[in-house]
């Protein structure tokens, strides 16, 4: 009775230890990167329909404002996200060369359909069509790192 | 009593165009009025046929939480809060299509809450 006990929990413990969050190696985060930017991420051509006005901007910080923040931060940089260092694929600053390389379409892509197996949801019906082009001109032209304070959910 | 007469054929004749002709500013400037209910995540009725030139108010209500109505390229946009009407009036001049979308984030299908314009001759 007592052996597959202790077996059972020598098995779980095995499993949880590869379950454990580490970053990623260098090898390990550039050969990701390489595959998401020329094989996996998609529609690099599609051109922005939305031209970059005040306006598009500020719908695009509205809607980025719904639920993008609870990770992302108000600022696209994390700020104030507090699991930001506990979680691996660790969630990239929206203002760092990584992203930015991407195309607009390949960010709509993104944003359409989510980075599997990463924690990156796709919002496809969640936002409109429009929102995710005005997001893409936010993300363009990001705010100061730390200059929108803290998301809401996070203060209370 | 000839001039009487004709005075009041007159004054009869005045009143009556006073009133028909009020009666047609009336006719042409009063909008069609539009009820559309809003609730997550439709719009009903979710198609509506306009004729191009013809004033419209959409009376906008909320069967559940906020929404919103915006028309990009008719440069509309109306906040719908839950428990009051909004309205957005406008007169379409053009023919074409145009598609309105949830304007306030309402949840998961918030991007597909549309409403479609069909304006016609």
């Amino acid at each position: 009775m007592r052996l597959p006990r202790l077996l059972s929990a020598v098995i779980l413990s095995v499993g949880m230890a590869g379950c454990k969050a580490s970053p990623p190696s260098n090898f390990e985060a550039k050969t990701v990167t390489f595959a998401k930017h020329h094989v996996f991420i998609g529609n690099k051509s599609q051109k922005n329909p939305l031209p970059n006005t005040p306006e598009n901007w500020a719908d695009g910080k509205e809607a980025f404002s719904h639920y993008c923040v609870a990770c992302h931060g108000m600022d696209g940089q994390n700020t104030g996200v507090p699991f930001v260092d506990h979680i691996s694929p660790p969630i990239p600053s929206l203002a760092s060369e990584g992203v930015q390389r991407y195309t607009d379409g390949q960010l709509k892509w993104i944003l359409d359909n989510g980075i599997w197996p990463s924690g990156m949801p796709g919002s496809k019906g969640t936002l409109s069509d429009d929102e995710l082009w005005a997001i893409i001109i936010f993300l363009r032209h990001l705010p100061p790192a730390g200059s929108q304070g803290v998301p809401d959910m996070y203060t209370h | 009593m000839k001039t009487k007469f004709l005075l009041l054929l007159a004054i009869i004749g005045v009143v009556a165009a006073a009133t028909f002709s009020t009666h047609m500013v009336r006719a042409q400037a009063a909008p069609r009025r539009i009820e559309v209910t809003a609730k997550r995540f439709a719009y009903d009725p979710g198609e509506i046929t306009l004729k191009k030139g013809q004033p419209v108010v959409l009376v906008l209500k909320s069967a559940d939480v906020a929404h919103g109505l915006r028309f990009r390229e008719l440069n509309l946009n109306a906040k719908i809060d839950k428990g009051s009407a909004a309205e957005l009036s406008f007169t379409p001049d053009k023919v074409g299509d145009y598609v309105g979308h949830c304007s306030v984030f309402c949840g998961s299908g918030h991007g597909e809450m549309t409403l479609t314009l069909h304006v016609v001759e």
